[in-house]
């Protein structure tokens, strides 16, 4: 009947997007022909409010741009450049230990001209690369969408600007423990064990919603309607593969927020039900005290990402990992009356992961803090042809880092940028 | 003293752009006489793309450019029967710059939008864009005047009053279904649906009346504009919104209030009922403002204006008002129990009492509430300029953020100038709207959102408080907010920004914004949508200021708008331009956490009980605080929910319903267990596919016949089941465990046929299904 069943969804065209469930005499010996995603997978970073560069991979020791140190106690990691941090942390990773443990495989870009200054439109101009549109999808939603658009957690988000561009849906799987549950979806109270159907019936109820789904599918609908009959189908089949992640919840939860989402956005990745996720921590938006507060996160920000590395790691998906590490502004090369920074239209950003080639250093900022042009093609600095590299510069080396730049959802999302302003050789 | 920058106005499509109005002495060789309107194609492709979006936004009567004598119209601004000649006029103003020359011959049309001639607004369109090229065919086309057979009554490309051609309607019946469960959390009267069947529309319209009285439709209402206000998601404790400064005495009553009549054992839980309670009704007071104003039909502008604000029985002990107010509450114990009144003018404890030239609190409606300057609180570097970011999307519908102008180089423009906001023309642009919005909350310069002018003064490297190029005079400064929500009522853009508001909770999504990509080959037809949205959106919005704005005629104009109704579609439609123009059409939206609950409880007559905290925000739901916005579409998570919810809610109620008596079944009025599909017995199996129509009416408010495919489905789906089951050689005869009618103590139902089951799959299956989970 299982085979059936398969021919029969094959022939209408409903096809199986997912493995079957946990206790589905239909489809339970299937789960092989029915492969989960397998990688890469794509996190992105976000140190929400705008951190102080200064702090972390763009420092600077000259005109009190920043306080806690000198130009001469700069420190570096092979080619990287990066702010001294161990002696005013009391908690969290220093840059020292970070940079140690990841220069190599670092590739930092500094000088990113964010264009404005604001919040709201700098988070959405960093995570779409467009400022001009509120249409356009995050560089996480727009990579689920091409790559495993029918994963149930395709794009993970926890915060930060998560436009999809309606290519995706966004899932928000705020707890660990949540997990459990949608992992057994067809058992009382989560418990395997106790099934509110017995299997046969199960596969009676699936028939039937895919008998209607292909009927619909035939019938004559308004546009929306249509779109909204394919989704709804489509989240509450492709969810039974969420009964995977149940061997990859963790049993201990981490401390911190951006830990914790991290295992569930590895969790998530383990089971092959996922293909990006957005996770953010906030407050660094340290207009009083800038000091005391970026040493507080900045620090603390580092050791998650070093615990999602390690985790990765430990789950054997670290070498299918990219990491971008953003946030949406800097802040100034002065403090104010309150000690504290304010926004700054130029930042950086850092990447990691299979494809790029750490140990480098693109683009640069001037001892104001001002971005130096960046000649594309050299990718070195160039005050007369250079360029200044924005958000949407990005965004398309991201797309080609990815091999997502041809691909039909990308194509509804184009950047116009000039063929010579493409950045050469990006990821080495 | 009237500023010397000109009048600023922001409008639901505005762009902070670096502009300014053109001098006079650039245009003064222009020809006087317009030379007509011809070229009307190409001049529409120009308008669309180029008038309206880029030269409309100064050269306009109000804007930057009002003094040019290159002066547009919004031609969607005017009432239909005007449109075609504001358009003809636009077209003939159009045409006589665009034939004007420079003196290089050029045309004044293309040296002014590429930064020529002095052209007050710089360079808006580079050389290379696909606006200079759209507007280049135009200049083009006037040249060969005899060649174009154009006319200007071809101009009329914007007639919408064949948009919803093809659209089919959702019949009244299920219209009136819609309404209720959507607004008032119930199913429909079998007096509600006689109404219906006998007068249509216009019953409709009367149920509509009478249910915006009910407690349930308030509950809508309120939880609507907390998404959008998002009033209950402020920092800290309920009561936190009292300082220390103004009610230190009163702001913990609950902590000392006398529990002495419960038994002692019970007198800790009581105080924190007591303390919840307090603070919940203390978080509610800016929402509970809007069911008054509602309620009692007054002028929703009143959520501005209103002199007064609401405190309950618990609120006003917080306030320390509760010994003069108690004997105006019906039930002096009820925590939510809520009636306006007015509060006196602050006294801190050193004595001092705010400036109040009446010796009250300058009640501006929830402008001036606590829980709303605390929502959306200011620090030293932010200025309030939070809060008037947030008056500006509220009030007017304007979100100043969304389209930010973008600067060469924002850095260096910020160490440039001592004092960008004021200074560089980029930052001005939007500062010297958004900056004296500020200045007007400066009383209440306190990071708790406390009242509580600055310390050292209101800052001077700000543009000075004011409206719009309307300065705050003086003696206004101790109403401040009375003053602004005053000018706000009367800007048409209010109203407007109250009708999108119900669009939202109507439709579960914001209305649509403009397209924005000209090169977007389906530009037109998502204008056009755009446009009959607008049409609908103005309508309403004139109607709402009309009847004295009260807010329950946007309610009525809405609901039975075609975008309201629109249901399906009568003949398929292949053409991409009018799949774009439909794009939109139609609710189809997931129904809230919130909603789907009261769905249940509506058709079940008892909750889930699940849809709240950690599963609220699984299931899509806001917690107002940071997590506030809903999601719309279902990702995989959602589907699970959804199939968890689908299996308990069935398990819930299946066996339950057949255990009462068949008069007082919701599920199954006529049908028995005992019912078994046989192909030898046609009338069993009528009688079980009325008992399908009867569900599929009750659960998804289907009109199915006993034939109709879905029943057919759904019939294989029960009659499968039970064959599978009797098919095997064994199978309990009783009900689950975990769904027993009578609870975990009652004894398993028998299931001998396993038709209990088989209808639960059913439920099962029907609650998985778009008719319920949207609406």
């Amino acid at each position: 009947m299982r085979r059936d069943f398969l021919k029969w969804c094959a022939a209408t065209g409903l096809g199986l997007a997912v493995p079957g469930r946990t206790g589905s005499s239909l489809f339970a010996d299937e789960k092989r022909e029915l492969p989960a995603y397998d990688g890469p997978y794509f996190v992105v970073c976000n140190a929400s409010g705008g951190w102080d560069t200064t702090a972390l991979m763009d420092p600077k020791g000259v005109d009190g741009i920043n306080r806690l140190y000198k130009e001469g106690d700069i420190l570096t990691e092979g080619a990287l450049k990066f702010a001294p941090t161990a002696e005013h942390i009391s908690e969290g990773m220093s840059n020292e230990d970070f940079f140690a443990k990841y220069a190599k495989e670092l590739l930092v870009l500094n000088g990113l001209d964010y264009s404005v200054n604001n919040h709201s439109p700098c988070s959405r101009y960093m995570a779409t690369g467009n400022l001009d549109s509120l249409a356009y999808p995050t560089f996480a939603a727009l990579i689920a969408a091409c790559r495993g658009r029918d994963a149930p957690l395709s794009f993970l988000t926890f915060g930060n600007y998560s436009g999809t561009g309606n290519l995706v849906p966004m899932a928000r799987v705020p707890y660990i423990p949540s997990l459990k549950l949608l992992a057994n979806a067809d058992a009382v109270q989560g418990i395997p064990q106790h099934q509110y159907h017995e299997a046969f019936v199960n596969d009676h109820i699936e028939r039937a919603l895919a008998e209607q789904q292909q009927r619909r599918k035939s019938s004559i609908r308004l546009p929306r309607r249509a779109r909204a009959d394919d989704m709804l189908y489509a989240a509450q089949w492709n969810s039974q593969a969420l009964s995977r992640i149940t061997p990859h919840i963790p049993k201990s939860i981490p401390k911190d927020s951006l830990s914790q989402q991290a295992e569930i956005a590895l969790a998530s990745f383990k089971a092959g039900v996922c293909v990006s996720a957005n996770l953010t921590i906030g407050q660094f938006d340290s207009h009083q005290k800038n000091d005391r507060d970026q040493m507080k996160l900045i620090p603390k920000f580092l050791a998650s990402i070093d615990y999602l590395l390690r985790r990765a790691e430990e789950l054997k998906i670290r070498e299918k990992l990219v990491l971008v590490i953003q946030s949406e502004m800097g802040r100034t090369p002065t403090y104010n009356k309150g000690d504290g920074k304010d926004h700054w239209s130029i930042g950086s950003i850092m990447f990691l992961g299979p494809g790029i080639q750490g140990n480098r250093v693109i683009g640069a900022t001037d001892n104001g803090q001002f971005a130096v042009p960046l000649n594309p093609k050299t990718l070195q600095g160039d005050s007369e042809n250079g360029i200044r590299v924005r958000p949407e510069h990005i965004h398309a080396a991201l797309r080609e880092l990815t091999g997502i730049t041809r691909h039909p959802s990308a194509g509804l999302f184009p950047f116009k940028i000039p063929s010579e302003e493409i950045l050469m050789g990006m990821w080495g | 003293m009237k500023r010397q920058w000109p009048k600023p106005m922001l409008s639901s499509a505005w762009f902070c752009v670096t502009a300014f109005y053109v001098a006079a002495s650039a245009i003064a060789a222009e020809p006087q006489q317009p030379p007509g309107c011809y070229a009307a194609s190409s001049f529409h492709a120009a308008w669309i793309k180029v008038g309206e979006r880029t030269c409309m936004k100064c050269h306009n009567a109000g804007g930057e450019a009002a003094e040019s004598k290159f002066l547009l119209r919004d031609v969607s601004k005017v009432p239909a029967t005007e449109r075609a000649g504001a358009l003809i006029k636009n077209c003939e103003t159009f045409t006589r710059m665009a034939l004007a020359k420079d003196a290089g011959g050029q045309s004044r049309l293309l040296a002014k939008a590429t930064g020529g001639l002095e052209h007050g607004g710089g360079e808006v369109l580079k050389r290379d864009s696909t606006a200079f090229r759209v507007l280049k065919n135009f200049v083009e086309s006037l040249s060969n005047r005899q060649a174009t057979s154009d006319t200007p009554g071809r101009l009329i490309d914007d007639d919408l009053s064949s948009f919803f051609d093809g659209v089919e309607m959702i019949s009244d019946h299920r219209l009136l279904r819609r309404i209720t469960l959507s607004l008032a959390a119930r199913l429909p009267s079998d007096v509600e649906r006689q109404a219906v069947g006998k007068n249509g529309l216009s019953a409709v319209r009367q149920v509509l009346t009478a249910l915006m009285r009910e407690d349930a439709f308030y509950e809508r209402l309120l939880e609507g504009f907390n998404d959008i206000l998002l009033t209950l998601g402020y920092n800290g404790n309920g009561e936190d919104v009292l300082s220390y400064d103004h009610f230190q005495h009163t702001r913990h009553w609950y902590q000392k209030h006398s529990l002495d009549h419960i038994p002692e054992k019970e007198r800790q839980r009581a105080r924190y009922k007591l303390a919840n309670e307090y603070r919940d009704a203390m978080r509610r007071e800016p929402l509970e403002l809007l069911r008054y104003i509602v309620e009692q039909d007054r002028p929703f502008t009143e959520i501005l204006t209103a002199d007064y604000t609401m405190v309950s029985p618990y609120t006003a002990r917080g306030y320390g008002i509760f010994e003069e107010l108690k004997d105006e509450f019906e039930d002096s114990d009820d925590p939510f129990e809520f009636i306006p009144t007015k509060i006196k003018a602050l006294k801190n404890r050193a004595g001092k009492v705010q400036p109040s030239k009446d010796g009250d609190y300058p009640h501006a409606g929830v402008l001036s509430m606590f829980q709303y300057l605390r929502r959306y609180p200011t620090t030293e570097t932010n200025r309030n300029r939070l809060r008037a970011r947030m008056y500006y999307d509220h009030f007017l519908g304007v979100d100043i953020m969304s389209l930010a102008p973008r600067v060469g180089d924002a850095a260096a423009i910020d160490a440039q100038y001592e004092i960008p906001t004021m200074q560089a023309a980029e930052c001005v642009v939007c500062h010297r709207t958004i900056d004296p919005i500020a200045g007007l909350f400066q009383d209440y310069y306190n990071e708790m959102g406390h009242y509580g002018p600055r310390k050292d003064g209101w800052f001077d490297d700000m543009f000075g408080p004011g409206r719009e190029g309307d300065d705050l005079p003086e003696s206004e400064q101790w109403r401040a907010l009375q003053w602004l929500g005053k000018r706000t009522v009367t800007d048409p853009r209010f109203a407007i920004a109250m009708t999108e508001h119900v669009y939202y909770i109507l439709m579960g999504r914001k209305v649509l914004r403009p397209p924005g990509d000209i090169d977007d080959p389906q530009f037109a037809a998502c204008r056009q949508a755009y446009l009959a949205q607008r049409e609908l959106i103005d309508t309403a919005a004139g109607r709402f200021s009309e009847t004295g704005f009260n807010l329950k005629s946007i309610f009525q104009d809405l609901t039975v708008a075609p975008f309201y109704r629109a249901d399906g579609l009568a003949v398929a439609v292949d053409q991409p331009e009018r799949q774009a123009e439909l794009d939109d059409i139609g609710i189809v939206r997931m129904l809230s956490p919130e909603q789907i609950e009261r769905k249940i409880i509506a058709i079940f007559g008892r909750p889930w009980g699940r849809l709240d905290g950690t599963y609220a925000i699984l299931y899509g739901g806001i917690d107002s605080k940071e997590v506030t916005e809903r999601l719309t579409e279902p990702s995989g998570a959602i589907g699970s929910l959804q199939r968890i919810l689908a299996n308990a809610v069935a398990c819930k109620n299946v066996a339950a319903d057949f255990a009462l008596p068949p008069a007082e079944r919701r599920l199954f009025p006529s049908i028995e267990p005992d019912v078994t599909p046989n192909v030898d017995d046609p009338k069993a199996e009528q009688q079980i596919r009325d008992a399908i129509v009867h569900l599929h009416q009750y659960v998804l408010g289907r009109d199915d016949r006993p034939n109709d495919p879905e029943v057919d489905q759904t019939y294989r789906l029960f009659a499968g089941v039970v064959a599978e089951a009797t098919a095997r050689e064994r199978f309990e005869k009783v009900e689950s465990y975990f769904c027993k009618s009578q609870g975990q103590e009652g004894p398993r139902d028998p299931d001998p046929h396993y038709t209990i089951r088989a209808w639960r799959a059913v439920v099962t299956y029907l609650l998985r299904q778009q008719e319920f989970l949207y609406e």
